[in-house]
């Protein structure tokens, strides 16, 4: 059973984003962008291209400029949304990564440099990087270490 | 007589006549013959067809007729009116990209919003949402009535950019039909009119696409992004949620065209940062006045409070942070352009907190 947050978990929901079409809501469509996750003290770059979630690698915070776009919380706020997305079947609307990003007073996505054109991704993609926590509904867990 | 042998009688009457060999001149003309472009991991795509001559992508394209870019032009073609023949006046390096991804990310309201999913809403909430999606539609027809007015007068030189925008053009068609659909299936209806100073300002807007650009979207289009973000977290049901996700997906899109081509205008004309000043500060108040209009402001503030009693205060602080929001991401890409606003028309000031208010120029 993986544990969250690991290589092998994110590989493990990878694998079913990638396979189960029917969890690419409608609208979805393709998505070309890098999306970092900074989870405690690691952070998890994942790659998107087209249909599919193609990559996911552990990257040092010093690489983190090869993201287009960093999403930071901490660590309890990831595991509550990721047990909402498993009790759920789907983040409900208190935990999309929407309504996240409205709660924070400075948003959730950030990208190196200030870039806005690249910050903007998060929201063009939205519905792919959604689907994508979605799918970790089906996939037995194991929550890692708090602190 | 048989129909065989009617044919026979026919080609045997003219068969003294001698006809000539087809010349087929027309097969020697192209300005590049054997392009053999390959699909690769994403298939055949636009940009992939930029090689060799068809991607020539020239600053200015004389060629006033319909001439697709790359094809051997036919002398004696008289002038069509496509009057933006300048790449500065529309380019972003990104279009055929985003022309690519809004064809695959496609949306029927119809069949894909899952209708039975609405449920009767508290009649001032219902009262509310149809408000706020009237206005919403009134919104996205002036996005579509700008894109096509400008559209139809852009060079074929340019042609990612003219399609991306063809179908940037249906996806606000797409936007109205959606709220429409809304408003009208679940018990209640459109509501007023909205006064629509910005959307009389994009609309009467003349001076090029780049200024319709700096309206619709720099100065607009993160309010209208920031509604959909909130409506989307607010969504009463599976068929808001659907319909707002895709409407944030679909703005985000037109607005990083926007960005892209503001970036790529201003890097290549230096008068062009000065110019976007100077619209900003006509454009600013304008927005404001129309950010602060009663009907709008109170229909969202009752949707985001869920009612008219909880709109009062937090329906209304979600309104204050929402607005707070939007004017900061404006103000943040217009940095990220490098035509940073120290100074921001009064009214648009005066709706960010009292300590975050830039110095506010005299006017607006």
């Amino acid at each position: 059973m993986p544990t969250f947050p690991s290589v092998d978990w994110f590989n493990a929901v990878r694998e079913r984003y990638n396979t189960d079409q029917t969890l690419h809501s409608g609208g979805g469509g393709p998505c070309e962008a890098k999306a970092a996750l900074c989870i405690g003290d690691s952070v998890y770059l994942l790659e998107f291209e087209g249909f599919e979630c193609a990559e996911i690698l552990e990257i040092d915070r010093d690489d983190i400029d090869q993201a287009d776009f960093f999403l930071e919380m901490p660590m309890p706020e990831w595991i509550d949304m990721i047990n909402n997305i498993r009790e759920n079947g789907a983040a409900d609307l208190d935990h999309t990564l929407s309504t996240i990003d409205l709660e924070l007073e400075d948003g959730l996505p950030r990208a190196p440099g200030d870039d806005q054109y690249r910050r903007d991704l998060f929201y063009r993609y939205n519905q792919n990087f959604q689907d994508f926590f979605d799918a970790s509904a089906g996939i037995a867990t194991t929550i890692g270490r708090v602190d | 007589m048989t129909q065989a042998s009617r044919v026979k009688k026919l080609t045997d009457s003219v068969s003294h006549i001698e006809v000539s060999p087809p010349r087929l001149q027309w097969m020697g003309h192209s300005r590049q013959w054997g392009t053999r472009v390959k699909k690769g991991e994403h298939g055949l795509r636009l940009g992939d067809l930029n090689v060799g001559i068809y991607g020539e992508i020239p600053q200015h394209w004389e060629d006033q007729s319909r001439r697709p870019r790359g094809a051997a032009d036919l002398p004696g073609m008289p002038p069509l009116p496509y009057h933006l023949r300048s790449k500065h006046q529309l380019w972003a390096d990104s279009a055929a990209d985003l022309y690519e991804e809004a064809i695959q990310h496609r949306w029927i309201p119809a069949t894909d919003i899952p209708w039975s999913e609405l449920s009767p809403l508290p009649d001032d909430v219902e009262r509310a949402m149809c408000q706020v999606l009237t206005e919403l539609m009134q919104a996205a027809n002036a996005e579509l009535e700008s894109i096509t007015y400008w559209q139809e007068q852009m060079s074929y030189g340019y042609h990612e950019v003219k399609q991306f925008l063809a179908v940037a053009a249906l996806t606000c068609a797409r936007h109205i039909d959606a709220f429409r659909k809304r408003c009208l299936a679940n018990g209640g209806g459109l509501g007023l009119e909205s006064r629509g100073r910005m959307n009389r300002a994009i609309l009467e807007s003349r001076g090029g696409w780049t200024e319709a650009v700096v309206y619709i979207y720099l100065l607009r289009g993160f309010h209208v992004q920031n509604q959909y973000r909130l409506l989307l977290a607010h969504a009463h049901n599976a068929a808001e949620r659907e319909i707002f996700a895709n409407c944030l997906a679909d703005h985000s899109r037109h607005m990083s065209y926007a960005l892209d081509h503001l970036k790529y205008a201003i890097t290549q004309q230096a008068s062009q940062a000065a110019i976007i000043q100077t619209l900003l500060s006509l454009g600013e108040s304008t927005l404001a006045r129309d950010i602060q209009e009663p009907v709008q402001r109170s229909a969202l503030a009752i949707v985001f409070g869920g009612g008219v009693e909880g709109g009062r205060q937090e329906g209304m602080a979600t309104w204050r942070a929402m607005v707070r929001q939007s004017i900061h991401d404006y103000l943040d890409a217009c940095e990220w352009l490098g035509i940073k606003r120290n100074m921001i028309q009064r009214r648009l000031n005066a709706l960010l907190p009292p300590d975050e208010q830039l110095v506010p120029t005299e006017r607006g």
